[in-house]
C-alpha cells in the first residue's frame, strides 16, 4: 500500500476534483476498502455496490476529510466501514442474527500481505487484543468488523445483555489503556 | 494518538460504542448533542476511530475488487460520451485561473446586462453541437449565431438539480475550461453571447454542462459533476 502522505496527497488532490488523483487513490486503496466490505457484509455482490458507494462518498467528501483529524487511512476505512454496517443493518433481519459457527470460519488471520502493511500502530493493537481474554477480543472484533450489536454479542455469549455490556466496555478501557500505555 | 486525561471512563467508553455503533437511539443522540459542543469528546470519538481502524489495518485482508466496480463507479460520477475521456479528464483537473474567472465574470455581465428577446435559432449557424448525457438524461442543442456572436441553446432534455444550477463551459484545446454562463432555469431556449476571441476556440472546441452551486461555480471552474458533453462541429 502506498504510504500515507501519498495517500493524503491524493485525497487533497480528490477535493479539488482531480479525477486522475481519485483514480489513483482507488488503485492505491480499494483493496483495503474492499477486504473491509466483504468482512462486514460476507456477500460479494453487496460487498461491491457497497465499495462503489464508499468511493462516491470519498469523491464528494474529500474536501472534508482534513477537518476529521484522523490520518487517511483512518479516514477511509472508517468511511468503509460505517457505509458497510449501515447496508448491514438495513437488511431484513429474519436470518435470527448472525450464526456463530460462520463467525469462526471467518476469524480473522492477517494473511502475509496484511502482515507486511501493518505499521507498528497496527501491530500494537493486535498484542492489545490478545492481551483480553479470547471472547472479550472476540466481541470487540466482532462489534466493529461484524456491526454486532449489544442482542447480538448477549445472544453469541450467552449473558444478559447489560452483562454484555459492562463486559465490553470493560474490555474497551483494558484496550485503550494498553494503548496508551 | 495520546491519552487524555481529561476526559472520564465513562465518556470514553461511550464515545468508544458510539464509533462501533452500539448506542440505542435516544443514547445516539444525547451524545451527539453532546460533541457538538465538548471538544475534547470529538477528540476522543477521533482517537476510537483511529484505534478501530487500526484493527481493519492489522487483520483485514485486501481482496482486490473486480474490475466492473470501478468501470461502474467511474460512470457513476463521470457520465461521459466513453469516446471523449481527454475531454472529461482536463475537465476534472481544471483548476482555479485568474484569467479564465475575470472573463467568465465578464461574460456573466454581459449576458445578464442584456435586454430580454425572445431566443430564436438562427438561420444559418456556423456551429453546432449536441450537448448530451451519456443516458440521454440531459440533452442540449447549442449553435453558434455568427452574426450576432450569439449562442443559441435549446434544452430539450432535462434540468438542473433541485437547488442548482448548470454551467455551460468551454473548453479548447488544452485550455481550462471557461465558463460560458449559467444556463436560464426557467426557459428552454436561450442566448448566451460569446466574447468574439472565444469564436476560434468554439470552432474545435468542446462544449461541457456541470452541476454547480445556484448562480453558478463560485471558483470560475467546474466545481460539480460534469453532466454532459459534446463536441462543437462546422454546419
Amino acid at each position: 500500500m502506498t504510504d500515507a502522505s501519498a495517500i493524503e496527497g491524493l485525497i487533497a488532490r480528490t477535493a479539488l476534483k482531480d479525477r486522475a488523483a481519485f483514480q489513483a487513490l482507488y488503485a492505491a486503496t480499494s483493496a483495503k476498502l474492499f477486504g473491509v466490505c466483504l468482512r462486514v457484509l460476507k456477500d460479494r455482490a453487496e460487498a461491491e455496490d457497497a465499495l462503489q458507494e464508499v468511493f462516491v462518498k470519498i469523491w464528494h467528501r474529500a474536501d472534508r476529510y482534513r477537518v476529521t483529524g484522523h490520518s487517511p487511512m483512518t479516514w477511509l476505512i472508517t468511511v468503509a466501514r460505517n457505509s458497510a454496517i449501515d447496508r448491514l443493518r438495513k437488511r431484513p433481519r429474519e436470518s435470527g442474527g448472525v450464526d456463530v459457527e460462520d463467525l469462526a470460519l471467518s476469524d480473522p488471520t492477517p494473511g502475509p500481505e496484511a502482515q507486511a502493511v501493518a505499521s507498528g500502530e497496527a501491530a500494537r493493537i493486535a498484542g492489545c487484543l490478545d492481551e483480553l481474554e479470547q471472547d472479550r477480543a472476540a466481541a470487540v472484533r466482532g462489534a466493529y468488523l461484524e456491526g454486532e450489536t449489544y442482542a447480538d454479542l448477549a445472544r453469541r455469549f450467552d449473558v444478559p445483555i447489560n452483562t454484555m455490556r459492562t463486559w465490553l466496555r470493560r474490555s474497551l478501557m483494558k484496550l485503550k489503556e494498553c494503548l496508551t500505555a | 494518538m495520546s491519552d487524555r486525561p481529561d476526559i472520564s471512563p465513562e465518556d470514553s467508553a461511550e464515545a468508544a460504542e458510539y464509533a462501533l455503533g452500539l448506542l440505542s437511539g435516544s443514547e445516539r443522540s444525547a451524545f451527539e448533542a453532546r460533541l457538538a459542543s465538548d471538544a475534547d469528546l470529538r477528540a476522543e470519538l477521533a482517537a476510537w476511530q483511529s484505534r478501530f481502524a487500526e484493527i481493519a489495518m492489522s487483520e483485514v485482508e485486501e481482496v482486490t475488487p473486480p474490475a466492473r466496480v470501478e468501470k461502474a463507479l467511474l460512470g457513476r460520477l463521470f457520465p461521459a460520451p466513453a469516446a471523449r475521456p481527454g475531454w472529461i479528464e482536463r475537465f476534472g483537473l481544471a483548476r482555479l485561473y485568474g484569467a479564465v474567472f475575470l472573463l467568465a465574470a465578464l461574460l456573466l455581465w454581459v449576458v445578464v446586462d442584456l435586454p430580454p428577446r425572445p431566443a430564436y435559432p438562427p438561420e444559418n449557424a456556423a456551429y453546432s453541437a449536441q450537448i448530451a448525457a451519456e443516458d440521454g438524461s440531459l440533452v442540449v442543442i447549442a449553435q453558434y449565431d455568427a452574426a450576432r456572436g450569439e449562442l443559441y441553446l435549446e434544452r430539450q432534455e432535462g434540468d438542473a438539480r433541485p437547488g442548482r444550477d448548470l454551467e455551460l463551459w468551454l473548453i479548447a484545446g488544452e485550455e481550462a475550461p471557461i465558463s460560458l454562463g449559467v444556463l436560464n432555469r426557467d426557459q428552454g431556449r436561450e442566448r448566451l453571447a460569446l466574447a468574439p476571441e472565444l469564436e476560434t476556440a468554439l470552432s474545435d472546441g468542446v462544449l461541457a454542462i456541470s452541476d454547480e452551486p445556484r448562480g453558478g461555480s463560485p471558483t470560475g471552474a467546474p466545481t460539480g459533476d460534469v453532466l454532459a458533453v459534446g463536441a462543437v462541429s462546422e454546419v
